[in-house]
């Protein structure tokens, strides 16, 4: 859209400057974001060591529900096998009989199996693997992409530094500002809500140009910090509907083939729509998937959702891999909480924070590696147990953050990527 | 100009501070000799207004004064604001602002120009009922030429419905209302607390009788306070303390506050206030228990699964057991006292506090009353914090800011920008009988709050003393309500929910032992079936649809809101609490009812894009909405400009803003670009 070809000139120099200062990533916030001005500082006082700072974005998977660790990823014999017996893998570990895919790339992935968590609800253990904190009545905290975003600034000139797929922006930014949210993609085939406008191109521009005509008194009597950062919103927005930044949320410009090799589901496409978006340059991107609180049948449970996710997960490593981006992306792969070795008496699994297990690959991680292990049963941690605080320290270590830094939230409270979370060395190769 | 006669007398004030150097004192003489310093405020039906220097509002006759005084009463023209509804009212108001106006002098700040009309309609209608005022209501308040109509509207809107309906707005983020807790509806809490603001119940009582309250949700609102947090008192409590009476706590629950005074014991203490009350299941409720039998009855499992849903409904309850059994953490790491001691209540004190005799130790003998004396102990209006809180957070709630900040933790009022207004608000708050509404009328009335909002940006750590309010972006729900009224105008405030005597009528069930299993059997399937209206675990805000033969088209709108583009065009305090993800409330920054108090303010880009390409915009320029009808049915390009700038601002157009309409108008823009335009801009979401 040529927009600033078709204003008068005086309100396009006052389009351009305005843009320009969008486009130059100059940020829309106000004592946050320290990334820029910070930025050598932060290099002198940056710890080192094996697998720091790999990571340039970080690819979220979120398992909603509690996913079973023994049927996935800590597979057992015996009693508490569950429906399908384990299954080799190129790597020198097996894996539950419904990753049959991913048993193929167990060369590129690291796999925690000692993780433990203290509660065994869905909301408060989902805001726990997200923020490592628990869920107040008085704060919200931040996720990694937000802690991200505050220490290394926006990864992008006029796209969010963060997107949630097939979920809501909750346990987003926390107690940084808004502009800190993930930007949310409920539905990867459709995109950005709201991006496309009902006027005409021309009418769009008219509408523009006397928006800023009528509201340029208003704007120039209150030139307070919040009247300016909306008009950066505006502008940044409008940037975004009349750039091509919104073919990065355009599932369909990717080959049907590829789309097929994803799998056709919300999460599949959530998983495409990731990598598009890594490519894009957007830092930080969950994507979620429901159907894990197998209470009941659990065969049929893992028939749908384990090998939705056993196919998107496949498709997204190769991927990736293909592109030379797998080095600088850390994919992730948690849940809430496993689920219970006992089958119960309607052939479900019910919660179990006791032990589960994440994943991680790319981003300097090792592949086929199992850090830690649950006892025999899968019931409890054998060795070397893993708190969610560690398994967050060890994603923000990736990511190049400070992650000892302790950081004041307005209400004056202090606080830490991972909660004090010791990083997982032993991942990074 | 005549009013410099008395200049030194002006000048004199000047130095004791007492009132603002713009206003101008005159000697008044009555007929009989006596004499009156006074401000002139004006005249009316044959009584002139004097406003004396402790700011009560003597009404004198015009033929009672001196001939010199009625030539001048006839010629001056009026100081400030007009008359004021009655003269405690205008000495309430005066010495609120003599507070504000020494704060400014300290800091030799002056106070900002008092508001246009204009601005003051529109500030006050969002103020005091959430929304703004339709353009026929601008046009009555701007066209009224009575020097007493500030006063008369804000009387007006107090009494109006819309200001339930605004406070509740306030009082739903700061309680953290939400439709859906512990799997059951909240909707009679949420009917409770609406009756109280409409009763203009005292807020000491209101909190008296959350804390206190017993008995089964269903069939008391008031209990939703503590069942919202059913089985985890701490966090309840510490909500509870810094909500109410300011006390910052949160750090305390789980170890001594690295700042402030509390200590983690301290915390513990006030919890065992709260020992003997039950919120987890009911456990006194003996009807219960049968229940298992009545279950194994119900035929299939389906059956079975919704009527143990429905008993976990019924079984939401607050109860006081007989024992205080609260007991130190597990992880009490402080050497006076061992993880597991039982706890004993005590009270906290503040070092300005002077009821510690008052309160000290806790006259308690029976367990089963230490939360009523919590309750007396935390509402009472000698509690040093109590109304000081409500006050603070009233005051922040029509100017922008609080007078301490945050409003959450008053352990320090010397910290506060105007520890002495500070205080005095809060002595005003008991004065007034903690009556909210008189609170707020007292505010709106003070030239502190009629004055211009202020433009200029704060440096970074400097106090804001209030030379008038601060600019503020609308609520979510402002915002709403005020799309809402350019679409349906002020109908919008007819309609009313109602949904908890609904639900409590469906599903509750009487355990008293005297029905027989086949009757609860009946109830059950009775209760799962209605369950169904209230829709599985989503909550809908499906108005009551029933339709008798003959109705007004106002008992109508009392039923059913008016749906367009799938938007329900009700006021938000009647749509879900809180509302789905996506809808306009939520992306403009409706609380998730989650965290107390956080409502938020800001932008993003997927609410710009909302705004600009979401339902909202399109049902606000539509042609059957009510802002683009009444623009068309003007004749002329400019009276319909005109008619859209008093609809979105309260304010007709200024010759370049109607100029550059008319000429878009003539470019090929059509109404439905016009209010695209003004629904965009930032003068529209803002409240001057």
């Amino acid at each position: 859209m040529k927009l600033q070809n078709q204003l008068d000139p005086l309100s396009r120099r006052a389009f351009c400057e305005r843009w320009a200062s969008a486009a130059l990533g100059v940020t829309v916030l106000h004592g946050f974001g320290r990334g820029s001005l910070f930025a050598e500082e932060a290099k002198a006082a940056a710890p080192s060591g094996p697998g720091y700072g790999k990571a340039k974005n970080v690819i979220f998977l979120q398992m909603v529900g509690g996913m079973s660790h023994i049927d996935t990823l800590d597979p057992k014999d015996g009693p508490t096998q569950g429906p399908k017996a384990p299954i080799k893998t190129k790597a020198d570990f097996q894996l539950g009989g419904t990753m049959e895919n991913l048993a193929k790339h167990a060369d590129k992935v690291s796999i925690i199996r000692s993780m433990t968590s203290k509660t065994g609800v869905h909301a408060a253990g989902q805001y726990i693997i997200r923020t490592g904190y628990e869920e107040r009545g008085t704060i919200k905290h931040p996720n990694i992409g937000a802690w991200a975003q505050h220490f290394l600034g926006a990864s992008h000139k006029t796209l969010p530094s963060s997107v949630c797929v097939n979920r809501q922006p909750q346990n987003g930014n926390g107690f940084f500002p808004s502009s800190f949210a993930p930007l949310p993609i409920l539905d990867p085939d459709v995109g950005l809500q709201y991006a496309k406008s009902e006027a005409s191109e021309e009418a769009m521009i008219k509408r523009l140009v006397l928006l800023e005509q009528l509201d340029t008194g208003f704007r120039d009597r209150f030139k307070t910090s919040e009247v300016k950062s909306y008009t950066q919103f505006y502008d940044k927005t409008i940037s975004i509907m009349s750039s091509t930044d919104l073919e990065a949320f355009k599932l369909d410009e990717e080959p049907a083939a590829l789309k097929e090799k994803y799998g056709k589901g919300k999460f599949g496409q959530g998983c495409l729509l990731a990598r598009r978006l890594v490519e894009k340059g957007i830092r930080y991107i969950e994507v979620a998937k429901g159907g894990w609180d197998m209470h009941n049948n659990i065969e049929d449970g893992l028939d749908e959702h384990g090998a939705e996710l056993d196919q998107a997960l496949s498709a997204l490593l190769d991927d990736l891999k293909e592109r030379g981006l797998l080095e600088s992306t850390l994919v992730v792969l948690c849940s809430e909480f496993g689920r219970t070795p006992k089958i119960n008496g309607n052939s479900g699994r019910d919660h179990h924070p006791k032990v589960f297990s994440t994943l991680l690959a790319g981003g300097g991680v090792k592949g086929g590696f199992i850090y830690g292990s649950s006892d025999k049963e899968g019931m409890a941690v054998a060795d070397k147990q893993a708190s969610p605080q560690d398994f967050l320290s060890t994603i923000g270590w990736s990511l190049g953050l400070p992650i000892d830094e302790i950081v004041m939230s307005p209400s004056n409270r202090p606080f830490t990527v991972g909660d004090k979370g010791k990083a997982i060395m032993d991942v990074f190769a | 100009m005549k009013t410099r006669l008395c200049l030194p007398l002006a000048c004199a004030l000047l130095v004791t501070g007492l009132r603002a150097d713009n206003e101008v004192y005159r000697t008044w003489t009555d007929t009989q000799g006596r004499k009156l310093d006074a401000t002139f405020r004006g005249i009316e039906n044959g009584n002139v207004f004097l406003q004396v220097r402790n700011g009560y509002v003597y009404r004198l006759p015009l033929d009672k004064l001196s001939a010199a005084d009625q030539e001048a009463a006839k010629t001056l023209k009026p100081e400030g604001l007009g008359i004021p509804s009655d003269p405690n009212l205008a000495q309430a108001a005066a010495q609120i602002d003599m507070l504000v106006e020494a704060g400014l002098k300290k800091a030799d700040q002056k106070p900002n120009p008092l508001a246009s009309d204009e601005q003051f309609v529109r500030r006050v209608f969002l103020d005091l009922v959430g929304r703004i005022p339709t353009r026929e209501e601008t046009l009555e308040f701007i066209n009224d030429p009575s020097v007493s109509k500030r006063a008369h509207v804000i009387d007006r809107l107090l009494k109006s419905p819309g200001s339930a309906s605004h406070l509740f707005n306030y009082f739903a983020d700061m309680l953290r209302m939400a439709d859906v807790a512990q799997k059951a509806r909240f909707y009679t809490y949420q009917d409770w607390l609406k009756q109280q603001l409409t009763d203009n119940t005292p807020w000491n009582k209101i909190v008296y009788t959350m804390m206190n309250a017993d008995g089964k949700l269903l069939e008391n609102g008031a209990t939703g306070y503590l069942l919202r947090d059913a089985g985890m008192r701490l966090d309840n409590l510490s909500l509870t303390l810094s909500t109410f009476i300011g006390a910052n706590v949160s750090c305390a629950q789980c170890h001594d506050h690295p700042f402030a005074d509390w200590t983690q014991r301290q915390f513990y203490e006030m919890a065992a206030f709260f020992g003997a009350t039950e919120t987890y299941g009911a456990r006194g409720n003996s009807g219960m228990k049968g229940m298992q039998k009545v279950l194994a009855s119900l035929g299939d499992r389906k059956l079975q699964q919704q009527a143990k849903n429905v008993l976990r409904v019924n079984a939401l309850a607050v109860e006081n057991t007989t024992e205080n059994d609260l007991t130190m953490p597990d992880d009490y790491k402080y050497p006076d006292a061992k993880p597991g001691d039982p706890v004993k209540p005590k009270l906290i004190t503040w070092s300005d506090d002077k009821t510690k005799k008052a309160y000290q130790p806790v006259p308690v003998k029976h367990d089963e009353k230490l939360r009523e004396q919590f309750a007396k102990w935390m509402t009472s209006p000698e509690n040093p914090r109590f109304a000081m809180t409500i006050a603070n957070r009233l005051w922040k709630h029509i100017f922008g800011v609080g007078v301490k900040e945050p409003v959450t933790d008053l352990d320090d009022p010397s910290a506060s920008v105007n520890p002495a207004l500070l205080h005095h608000l809060a002595t005003e708050m008991v004065r007034l009988k903690f009556d909210l509404k008189q609170f707020l009328r007292v505010l709106c009335n003070t030239q502190t709050y009629q004055r211009e909002a202020t433009s200029h940006e704060l440096a970074d750590n400097t106090p804001y003393l209030f030379p008038g309010p601060i600019l503020r972006r609308m609520t979510s729900e402002q915002a709403w309500d005020s799309c809402a009224t350019l679409v349906i105008g002020a109908d919008v405030d007819k309609f009313k929910g109602h949904r908890g005597s609904t639900y409590a009528q469906a599903m509750n069930i009487d355990f008293s032992g005297s029905a027989s299993p086949d009757a609860l059997k009946q109830q059950i399937e009775n209760a799962v079936a209605s369950m169904r209206q209230f829709g599985g675990g989503k909550a809908t805000a499906k108005p009551n649809k029933k339709t008798k033969g003959s109705q007004t088209e106002e008992e109508q709108m009392g039923l059913a809101p008016p749906v367009r583009n799938g938007l329900v065009l009700a006021r938000a305090s009647e749509l879900p609490q809180p509302e789905k993800d996506q809808h306009f409330l939520r992306m403009f920054g409706q609380s998730d009812r989650q965290i107390a108090d956080s409502e938020s303010t800001e932008g993003s880009i997927p609410q710009v894009l909302m705004l600009m390409n979401g339902e909202a915009q399109r049902v606000i320029g539509q042609n059957d909405s009510l802002v683009v009808q009444t623009a068309n049915a003007q004749d002329t390009p400019e009276k319909k400009v005109e008619s859209l700038y008093l609809s979105f601002f309260s304010r007709k157009p200024r010759p370049d803003e109607l100029g550059n309409s008319v000429a878009a108008l003539n470019n090929g823009l059509t109404m439905r670009d016009l209010t695209w335009v003004l629904f965009n801009t930032r003068e529209f979401i803002f409240v001057e």
